[in-house]
């Protein structure tokens, strides 16, 4: 039901004809996407049902229209590219965020974000209303919700904070505004920590193909 | 808890002044750093040694040295800039006030304070019953108006266990700057300067601090040489 079987993934197909047309606005953002839309350098990130992350890389010019979406995002799975998926300033998403890819977040999200083994920045602009899990979270925007860090948690001194925080490691810039506890936890060791990036990842993927499914 | 029960050796009843200490940190190093002692932490944090997985609510900004020195003892902690979030909700209601559509007859709406206090208590201080033993409160007191003071105070006191322990400051006049409050050590906190988030509403007399906590079961009291009042009120 999200596309016609014979649809190319436009936004996702290296090799795909690439008409100089405008960046399509992305079904989940209220507000036109100001910041581009660009294609993620191969392998790009598993995004379903659609692509709403982008890399801060360059080339947003040649990119195909994009099918429109009426459904809201569910499930959002990135796999580990070595640059960090990035969501832009004026891109909203609803949902969860799964998988191994660090994250950076300049835009609105509520929702899930779980990504065991990287790392979740929220920059200045991010607003995200959703509980955040993963390796190294740094936080400079507005969050409300729990962090939940297996290495460390930063909080700059822009940061707004409304959420409990459970981390080995702590680090609190003058400024900083957080509303909720504190609570220490143990760290996990090198070898657990890249389990922890694959498994949560595979299963994430397969939950995502399973609600595709119960769609159609 | 009863603190007249405890053997605390060596302790003073008297607070000193501030005074650089040799093995204290920070204590001088920036013109707008200054450093007081304060028994009153010292007995705070006494009160509360023997207690396991101590909670302890700090009502000021999130620091970083706040937070480690409880986590290094132990505690947990929760912080909640309670002055910060107050003036961001008269902020908001007074937004909601202008965007307000007027009445024909030039009706205006007044809230009171404690009807202000109780909404603002809608979001702020949410905290389970008897979930904290220890709740840091610096000078906020003197901030706030005392109806939305008294009503603070009894949130307070709900959210305190039994034997819990509120440490407050009470200026004997009205502060030069406002100040944030830093832990650095057992007995010695940091002023910071900050920007003025709210005007010092009142000196209080110590009856009236007294008639604030009269719900607590005991006090205690400590002046220091610049004449702020560091009250202990365990619950």
């Amino acid at each position: 039901m999200w596309r016609k079987p014979t649809d190319p993934k436009s936004a996702q197909a290296p090799n795909a004809p690439k008409p100089n047309v405008p960046p399509t606005p992305t079904p989940v953002s209220s507000t036109p996407a100001s910041a581009p839309v660009a294609a993620p350098p191969p392998p790009p990130p598993v995004i379903e049902p659609t692509a709403v992350a982008s890399t801060p890389t360059p080339a947003p010019a040649a990119v195909p229209p994009a099918p429109v979406y009426s459904a809201p995002v569910t499930k959002v799975v990135s796999q580990d590219t070595g640059t960090p998926t990035s969501i832009g300033a004026g891109l909203k998403i609803r949902g969860e965020l799964s998988g191994s890819s660090d994250l950076f977040i300049d835009g609105d999200v509520q929702g899930k974000i779980s990504l065991a083994g990287s790392r979740v920045t929220v920059g200045a602009k991010g607003n995200v209303q959703a509980d955040i899990d993963a390796s190294d979270i740094v936080i400079e925007g507005n969050v409300q919700g729990n962090l939940k860090a297996r290495e460390s948690v930063r909080l700059s001194g822009s940061s707004k904070v409304q959420g409990s925080v459970v981390t080995p490691r702590i680090s609190i810039d003058d400024g900083a505004r957080l509303r909720g506890k504190v609570e220490m936890s143990r760290g996990v060791d090198a070898k657990n920590s890249k389990q922890s990036t694959t498994e949560p990842a595979a299963v994430s993927a397969y939950k995502t193909v399973s609600a595709s499914t119960e769609r159609e | 808890m009863n603190w007249m029960g405890k053997s605390r050796p060596g302790a003073t009843a008297t607070a000193t002044a501030a005074k650089p200490k040799s093995g204290s940190t920070a204590v001088t190093a920036s013109p707008t750093l200054k450093s007081r002692s304060s028994n009153g932490l010292k007995e705070f944090l006494w009160l509360l040694s023997d207690i396991p997985r101590v909670r302890v609510l700090d009502l000021g900004p999130v620091w970083q040295a706040t937070v480690n020195f409880f986590l290094e003892k132990g505690f947990r902690i929760s912080t909640e800039d309670l002055l910060g979030t107050w003036k961001e909700f008269l902020s908001a209601e007074e937004e909601r006030m202008r965007n307000a559509p007027k009445s024909p007859d030039g009706f205006v709406e007044r809230v009171s304070p404690s009807a202000l206090a109780e909404k603002f208590l809608e979001n702020a201080l949410q905290y389970p019953p008897e979930s904290v033993n220890g709740v840091l409160a610096w000078d906020l007191l003197d901030y706030f108006d005392p109806a939305v003071g008294s009503k603070i105070m009894e949130r307070l006191y709900t959210i305190l266990q039994p034997g819990g322990a509120v440490l407050a400051l009470f200026h004997s006049r009205a502060p030069e700057k406002f100040h944030r409050y830093r832990i650095v050590d057992t007995q010695t906190v940091e002023l910071v300067d900050a920007p003025t988030l709210a005007m010092h509403t009142r000196v209080f007399h110590n009856r009236e601090i007294l008639e604030l906590f009269e719900k607590f079961r005991s006090s205690k009291t400590f002046v220091g040489r610049d004449q702020v009042r560091e009250g202990l009120f365990l619950k």
